[in-house]
């Protein structure tokens, strides 16, 4: 076993441990730094695949960005009040589970007899070369992507703001 | 070089746990963080493909930096639309959010 499929698994291990917390954990503070956790354990398959101009671009924007909004969110609601009774049916959860795990077991069927050969050399993916492509022949897709963030930026706060008075 | 079998299996793993966390959960922040994961696991792929794929290249990558930003943009307004909720009905459970619902 190479040194690289000893890090593949423990960073997939954390990534999924991490998943699952998000699911299976009480306090929603929590969920939020186990998804920082994961996001974490991604960035570092990112650096693994040799991607590390976008292994940066996650840390960047999932750690550094997401979850502070996230953690925003969490403290401009309250949480203590909050009671989710009636709690959803055992039957809903069940169906969920058994439909989830069927989709999963088709997915790593398929995906594991798939018999894809294997690259030689891994790409990779410096600043320079993704920022040639980026405004070489994604320049539309680009500019399209600034448009939605400022509409986005633009209408979280028109969204979020407080009501003006009518008067 | 590893092969790009094992990456798909971690996607199609963290894509069906996150896909659990969107149909069970009751809590909108919950949704939002699991729909994250889903979102990440596809990056995965695309990854995956662009560095060890059987035709490597720089396109999975360029994709992948465009889901980013549409997933920091769809996360933004999710949150907004969340304060906006919260401000007006109290409540952060997606069972009670069903004005829309013709019943």
């Amino acid at each position: 076993m190479t040194g690289q499929e000893i890090m593949f698994i423990i960073l997939a291990l954390i990534a999924i441990c991490c998943a699952s917390l998000v699911i299976v954990l009480k306090r929603i503070s929590h969920r939020v730094l186990s998804m920082a956790f994961c996001s974490f354990a991604i960035a570092g398959l990112y650096f693994l695949l040799r991607a590390e101009f976008l292994g940066i671009i996650q840390i960047m924007v999932y750690v550094g960005g997401l979850t502070v909004l996230f953690v925003f969110a969490v403290m401009m609601t309250d949480h203590r009040t909050t009671t989710f009774v009636p709690e959803r049916s055992k039957v809903f959860k069940f169906v969920s589970f058994i439909g989830v795990g069927s989709l999963l077991s088709i997915m790593l069927i398929g995906i594991l007899g798939m018999d894809l050969p294997a690259g030689t050399e891994p790409f990779i993916g410096t600043a320079e070369a993704i920022g040639l492509e980026l405004y070489g022949n994604y320049v539309i897709a680009f500019l399209g992507v600034g448009i939605l963030l400022l509409a986005a930026l633009i209408g979280a706060i028109v969204i979020a703001r407080k009501e003006a008075d009518e008067q | 070089m590893m092969p790009v079998t094992l990456f798909l299996a971690l996607g199609a793993i963290l894509f069906c746990i996150g896909l659990y966390g969107v149909l069970t959960r009751r809590h909108i922040v919950v949704v939002l963080v699991c729909i994250e994961l889903m979102l990440n696991s596809v990056n995965i792929n695309l990854v995956a493909f662009s560095s060890v794929g059987p035709v490597a290249n720089v396109t999975g990558q360029v994709f992948s930096l465009f889901v980013i930003t549409i997933a920091a943009a769809e996360v933004a307004v999710g949150l907004a639309i969340l304060i906006a909720l919260y401000r007006n009905r109290a409540s952060i459970d997606v069972i009670k959010h069903d004005l829309l619902r013709s019943s």
